[in-house]
């Protein structure tokens, strides 16, 4: 059991809410992986779960809770890779640091849809060349076609699965 | 004397209460030494309430005055299509309340279904005081994982009229995987086969240590084990109807009869490969003679009878599965809960479904209200012992143009959390903004269940757009829902009211206290009356568990057979001599539809802006978009053709209720 908090890092803590971002507040690096996320979420859980706090006074009670609230909205979002991304770019663009969960899946889905075809004219050509060659199994012209597809667009993530795809069958 | 809190599962057939105490659980028996008391209520023409068994055996001679399957009523709308069904099957008087809310009337007197509850706790209640021989104020209460905030919160309410403090409303599967798992360090992915009376759930959850994480839950508050009764009296009753030309449906007593010698069928089917129905004098022909019922019904044809429900649990398994993103393969464990469970074929088609031995060393009928008394425990401890991290079963939804919902909280999204969406006023100097709640996955919202339609005033007025409203969805760790409002520039509170609710109000709630219905439950006496009330009255047949020490030896993931891993030896399930099941109302099988017109207070339409807290009005307005204005306009004017409340809402402040 993690030690309990003092009313001091508890003030603190539900006051600086308004300022950090998801990683801040589960302690996590930008990189870290889904098993640290959950990891990340337990250990908080254990020290910010309403049902560990109950014998605080009420106001401390309730910043407890505005904070195990937070941290479940975190968790949400960074456990599921595509709301993830659709953060990650708001942090970095916009230097948002909270995302409403309906927002963040509509903008992935968004994002898949104008990912599945490409969203530049040399993406969605050499993507579609790829397609065809998947579709004669032709797993190495894919390859090179999916690679290509990359240059324009390095961080189309449809396109870099559909590569490691034809990758693994064209050995 | 120390302080206790107790566990109690409100089963739709029957209810069970344990404690937690001293490292070990136990399930407190009632007076007749039975670990689960039937969830039935009898209300004789003196006015006294009796509550289990005993009122369960007035069913057949008493119907009109004897309430079973009240779970299946709880929280719902009276235009409901489950409370539809059960007006045609119940015995007892159904019949509409302020609010669309479900009342029944019994004799004179009406009440209310969390009195109806509230009635069953008590007699809960009343069965730990006596065990323990201390009152007992503070409970943890189960319900269906699935279960909407109208069903959460007014099971919560009828705790409350019983007398009980909640400290927890927990969801039944999370309460048996704690049961399951709790202090014995496991690292497991377990699923939860939850097979009630009256409703089923699955939960897949991590346990890592003392952490409980729920991945997902998925379920169907239409489907139990009164479903596989139903299926047994149509078979009953369509062959007495071939064979005797009469239908024994139209006829009460006699159905009443169905039900019982059919539960009991299925009930020894759990033992047996074939039961005997003898049901005798079931009708009269029209020359005098009576006639009755022999029926060998084997388990081979009982399980075609239901196989087609077991296909539906498992749909309900294969959606779980889906959003925890897993195949059946990925699991440690399969724990059983609920009496059906005991059934050959629910065995055989779980190990066949999820490809293992589901685990058999937890009691079926006695793991939820164990699970929920080491909560309580825990929380009368202050908790950290385990940490339950819950989801909420539905999707919170708000109502948009055009009939539409747009989610605000997904499924599956754990526990406590709050969104908040930012709207504005729509017309110039306009006094209040509405927002309608639901919960349900469908783009649809006459397809979802109305939480409620709030009404927010009080705030600036200004030209239009100019008033910009934060409302805030919060659900707790109860699963149940909160909606509030402020205004944005200000952060003043704004008022709110609520429109359309099947819930009980404040005033309901304790106008129900002052007259202390639950105070009318006449509980049998524990016998022995010698005892010491200061001691724990010894327990007729004990039904204890000892809570495992931490640090044990992991259990096999795949047990290999049931018995090998039996933790607590219990005797074997045999049914007892119950004198009658419950009447139930026969499942809709389909949504339900919302008969509610657009409402016709003042104005009312909410344009939402974007997320609050976050998103600039600019942005804001971009979102506003994807909303049809002129549709929203036109909702208006319908609105007013198709008034649906008596008094429009004209005046907000008169009936501001916080």
């Amino acid at each position: 059991m993690a030690e309990p908090l003092a009313p001091t890092e508890i003030r603190a803590l539900a006051r600086l809410l308004g300022e950090m971002n998801y990683y801040e507040l589960l302690h996590l690096r930008r990189d870290a992986g889904s098993a640290d996320v959950k990891r990340a979420y337990h250990a908080t859980t254990r020290v910010f779960h309403p049902d560990a706090n109950r014998a605080l006074e009420p106001e401390l009670q309730e910043a407890v809770r505005r904070i195990a609230m937070r941290v479940s909205e975190a968790y949400s979002v960074l456990r599921d890779p595509r709301r993830r991304r659709a953060y990650d770019l708001r942090l970095s663009e916009e230097g948002r640091i909270r995302m409403q969960l309906a927002e963040a899946s509509n903008e992935a889905g968004r994002r898949d849809a104008s990912e599945r075809g490409g969203r530049t004219r040399e993406g969605q050509r050499f993507y579609k060349m790829a397609l065809a060659d998947l579709k004669r199994h032709d797993y190495p012209a894919a390859a090179r076609n999916l690679q290509t597809a990359l240059t324009f667009e390095p961080d189309n993530a449809v396109f870099r699965e559909q590569l490691a795809s034809a990758r693994s069958k064209g050995v | 004397m120390a302080q206790i809190a107790i566990g109690i599962d409100l089963g739709t057939s029957n209810s069970c209460v344990a404690v937690s105490r001293h490292a070990r659980v136990d399930v407190l028996p009632n007076a007749f030494g039975e670990s689960t008391t039937a969830s039935v209520v009898n209300i004789a023409a003196d006015g006294s309430i009796t509550v289990g068994n005993a009122a369960k055996a007035n069913i057949i001679h008493d119907p009109k005055h004897t309430i079973s399957s009240a779970k299946r009523l709880i929280g719902r709308y009276f235009f409901s299509e489950e409370v539809k069904k059960a007006r045609a099957i119940c015995s007892y008087d159904i019949v509409e309340g302020d609010n669309h809310s479900v009342r029944i009337k019994v004799r004179e007197e009406v009440f209310s279904l969390p009195e109806i509850s509230a009635m069953v706790l008590r007699e809960m209640k009343s069965i730990a005081e006596a065990r323990l021989g201390q009152p007992v104020s503070k409970a943890v209460v189960t319900v269906p994982a699935f279960f909407n905030d109208n069903q959460r919160q007014a099971t919560k309410d009828a705790a409350r009229i019983a007398g009980l403090e909640v400290l927890r409303i927990l969801n039944e599967p999370t309460a048996a995987a704690l049961a399951y798992g709790f202090g014995r360090g496991l690292n497991q992915r377990v699923a939860v086969y939850d097979l009630g009376g009256g409703t089923f759930d699955i939960s897949i959850l991590e346990i890592g240590d003392d952490v409980f994480e729920v991945l997902a839950t998925s379920g169907d508050t239409f489907l139990g084990g009164d479903d596989f009764d139903d299926r047994v009296i149509d078979l009953l009753a369509d062959h007495f109807l071939s064979k005797h030309k009469i239908n024994l449906r139209q006829d009460r007593f006699a159905l009443e009869k169905l039900k019982v010698a059919a539960e009991e069928a299925k009930k020894a089917l759990s033992l047996e490969p074939s039961a005997e129905i003898r049901i005798p004098d079931v009708a009269t022909t029209p020359s005098g003679e009576t006639l009755s019922i022999e029926y060998t019904l084997t388990e081979r044809e009982f399980n075609a009878l239901v196989a087609d429900l077991m296909q539906r649990t498992f749909k309900v398994c294969d959606e779980a599965l889906q959003q925890a993103g897993m195949v059946a393969r990925d699991l440690d464990g399969v724990i059983l809960v609920g009496g059906p469970t005991r059934l050959g074929i629910v065995r055989t088609g779980v190990r066949e479904y999820f490809q293992m031995e589901p685990r058999t060393d937890v009691d079926p009928d006695e793991v939820v209200a164990m699970g929920a008394a080491i909560h309580a425990a825990s929380l009368l401890d202050q908790g950290g012992e385990a940490f339950l991290l819950d989801v909420t079963p539905l999707s919170l939804q708000i109502g948009v143009a055009g009939g539409l919902t747009e989610p605000v909280i997904e499924r599956n999204t754990p526990v406590p959390i709050e969104q908040t969406r930012t709207f504005t006023t729509f017309n110039d100097y306009q006094e209040s903004v509405s927002i309608r709640v639901y919960q349900g996955e469908s783009r649809e919202s006459s397809e979802n269940e109305m939480l409620g339609h709030f009404e927010f005033g009080g705030f600036r007025k200004g030209r239009r757009g100019e008033v910009e409203i934060d409302v805030t969805f919060e659900i707790n760790t109860d699963g149940i829902v909160n909606v509030t409002a402020r205004d944005r520039a200000t952060g003043e509170a704004a008022s709110t009211r609520i429109t359309l609710s099947s819930g009980l109000s404040e005033s309901e709630i304790s106008s129900i206290m002052d007259r202390g219905v639950a105070d009318r439950v006449a509980t049998a006496k524990v016998p022995d009356p010698g005892e010491s009330q200061d001691e724990l009255i010894p327990v007729p047949q004990p039904t204890t568990t000892q809570r495992p020490a931490p640090a044990r030896e992991k259990p096999q993931t795949r047990p290999a057979a049931p018995t090998s891993q039996a933790q607590a030896p219990r005797p074997a399930p045999a049914p007892p001599a119950r004198p009658a099941p419950a009447p139930q109302p026969a499942r809709a099988a389909k949504p339900v539809p919302e008969p509610l017109a657009e409402d016709n207070v003042e104005i009312i339409t909410a344009v939402e802006l974007g997320d609050a807290g976050i998103a600039s009005p600019g942005e804001g307005k971009e979102l506003t978009d994807e909303l049809d204005l002129d549709d929203i306009e036109g909702l208006e004017r319908d609105g007013q053709s198709e008034p649906l409340f008596d008094e429009p809402g004209t005046d907000l402040a008169d009936d501001e209720v916080s």
